[in-house]
């Protein structure tokens, strides 16, 4: 079966828009969620600087509850979530509630791991020279981490590209739904190919600047 | 200064309580440099973090100038900590700023304008010798010049006391010689207090004017360099003199001593301030019938005194040699070795 080309071009034009969409749109509210949440994985925790073990417990258990939901099951079971948050539980704009519950906790994961490798040895000198909390989390903590956090942040937008393919349960579009109905479920070969690639040449976009960005902000 | 009043931390780790700190006194003079020394595990690194209270004592209190810290306000507390500027092993330099940013940060949280900030760190640069890299980044420097910047990064907020947690032993010899200079010139120049803490017996010596030897959580002596290593009291402390001073006679030296026929016997002298520098032996060799034969020994310099220790022969009839030891003894400490008592 043969598919004229030319007739696809904006069909994979638009789903390569509602994937930058969705994942852009998707990765600054998982961004707002999962950063505030890492520092304060970070500073609740054990011998953490407002340790607070009872809150420490209940953001760690949140996190793990929302990082064991399989994407697609989290993308059915929140339907009523979504359709209170944005007013419909089908488009572009409905997936985008799934992909921030799914990847925000796990953002928050990985800002608790950058964050934790930062010396505790860099803190304790900032405590002993009069820093605040605050002061610590905002001069010393988040500035010392930036490298790392660009690099996981890489990793979790990748992940986001990835999970951005699921959307098409609820018609979220984009290049991944384009490669499974027409490459995948019609054998259209050639679209699906060219879906893939795309799909490849942006995550390796989105590498790349990722791990340049992160070089750069090493020493700032 | 600073004062331990019988102060001691308890850490509770997986349910056994562990003593790091046992009712420690200590008393630390303004302008001095005292040091604590002690093997990995005896408690010093808690005591030291006990003086600007990133550690809380359990028991007891930790006196700066008189007001116990344990008492302020956390708003008064962090003011306190910009009087008590600290350096470490490993630096805890901020790796992703550089010099100039390392050595402001103290100042900048404190709130101080840019203008002064920008007059203070050009001036401690220029006072620690690293004038030149304040553009430069931590990983582009030497060990000594990491000191360094922790050093000036410590002093920024002109600070009364400095606590330096074991900072030269992550540096080779010739650096950590640098590093104790500077530190003198510190305390020369600014009259602050120093507190170190460490396990190298010669940086001890090198520097400090006071020691007090930690085990298991417990000061188990103190007292000026001069008496500690001349007179050192308890086994730890021997050990740790020791490492500085041979005083322990060598295996050949003993076979020797076994082999002696009756008209030889050998002493250990101590030569103490004045008598390190005066021909005592020689006088005995000319003033009476013996023999004199140094077998080992060192003569060293502490805090400026010279400190000598010599295993020495003396070869002769009995009385003669009697005379002679009764003649030293008046000048020098001695003390027949046999092979068992060293």
């Amino acid at each position: 079966m043969q598919v004229d080309l030319l007739t696809f071009w904006p069909k994979i034009l638009e789903a390569t828009n509602e994937t930058l969409v969705m994942v852009g749109i998707s990765l600054l509210f998982a961004t707002l969620i999962g950063l505030p949440l890492g520092v304060a994985l970070v500073v609740t925790r054990p011998n953490g600087l407002l340790q607070n073990g009872a809150l420490f417990k209940v953001l760690n258990a949140i996190v793990n509850f929302f990082r064991s939901i399989p994407f697609i099951i989290l993308l059915v079971a929140i339907l009523p979530i979504t359709r209170f948050l944005v007013g419909t539980s089908i488009g572009t704009a409905a997936a985008v509630v799934p992909l921030v519950f799914f990847s925000g906790p796990y953002i928050a994961r990985l800002v608790e791991s950058s964050l934790l490798e930062v010396k505790p040895g860099v803190v304790e000198a900032a405590e002993s020279m009069g820093a605040t909390p605050w002061q610590i989390v905002f001069r010393v903590l988040i500035p010392e981490a930036l490298s790392s956090l660009v690099l996981n942040i890489t990793i979790a937008t990748i992940g986001l590209v990835g999970a951005s393919a699921m959307a098409g349960f609820v018609g979220g579009g984009g290049l991944g739904d384009l490669a499974i109905a027409y490459g995948y479920q019609r054998f259209e070969t050639e679209v699906m190919i060219i879906t893939v690639l795309l799909l490849v040449v942006l995550v390796q976009l989105v590498q790349t600047t990722g791990n340049l960005l992160s070089r750069k902000i090493r020493r700032h | 200064m600073i004062h331990f009043d019988h102060v001691t931390k308890v850490f509770k780790s997986n349910g056994a309580p562990l003593k790091a700190v046992d009712d420690v006194e200590l008393k630390v003079e303004k302008g001095e440099i005292f040091g604590v020394i002690g093997f990995s595990g005896a408690g010093k690194s808690t005591l030291i973090r006990l003086a600007n209270l990133l550690e809380r004592p359990t028991e007891g209190r930790v006196l700066l100038n008189g007001q116990n810290i344990a008492d302020l306000s956390q708003p008064e507390l962090r003011k306190v900590r910009g009087k008590v500027g600290m350096i470490f092993q490993h630096f805890n330099l901020l790796e992703a700023k550089s010099v100039y940013h390392n050595v402001a940060f103290p100042l900048s949280i404190a709130g101080i304008p840019k203008k002064e900030i920008q007059k203070r760190v050009k001036e401690i640069l220029e006072f620690v010798g690293l004038a030149d890299k304040a553009k430069q980044y931590p990983d582009q420097l030497s060990g000594g010049q990491k000191q360094r910047v922790g050093i000036a990064r410590a002093l920024a907020t002109s600070p009364e006391i400095l606590l330096c947690d074991e900072a030269t032993s992550a540096l080779d010899p010739e650096t950590t010689k640098s590093i104790l200079d500077l530190l003198r010139r510190i305390r020369d120049e600014y009259n602050i207090t120093i507190l170190m803490i460490t396990h190298e017996m010669h940086v001890i010596r090198e520097i400090c004017d006071r020691v007090a030897v930690m085990e298991s959580g417990r000061v188990i002596e103190q007292g000026s360099i001069f008496e500690v290593f001349s007179n050192p009291d308890h086994q730890t402390t021997k050990n740790f003199v020791r490492t500085v001073m041979q005083d322990e006679i060598p295996e050949s030296i003993l076979r020797m001593i076994d082999k002696h026929d009756g008209r030889s016997h050998i002493y250990r002298v101590t030569f103490i301030r004045e008598t390190a520098g005066e021909p005592i032996l020689s006088r005995i060799a000319k003033g009476f019938d013996v023999e004199v034969n140094v077998l080992y020994g060192q003569i060293t310099e502490l805090q400026g005194v010279p400190f000598g220790n010599l295993i020495v022969e003396f070869r002769g009839d009995g009385a003669e040699i009697l005379k002679a030891i009764h003649y030293l003894q008046t000048n020098v400490k001695i003390k027949e070795v046999t092979s068992h008592a060293g």
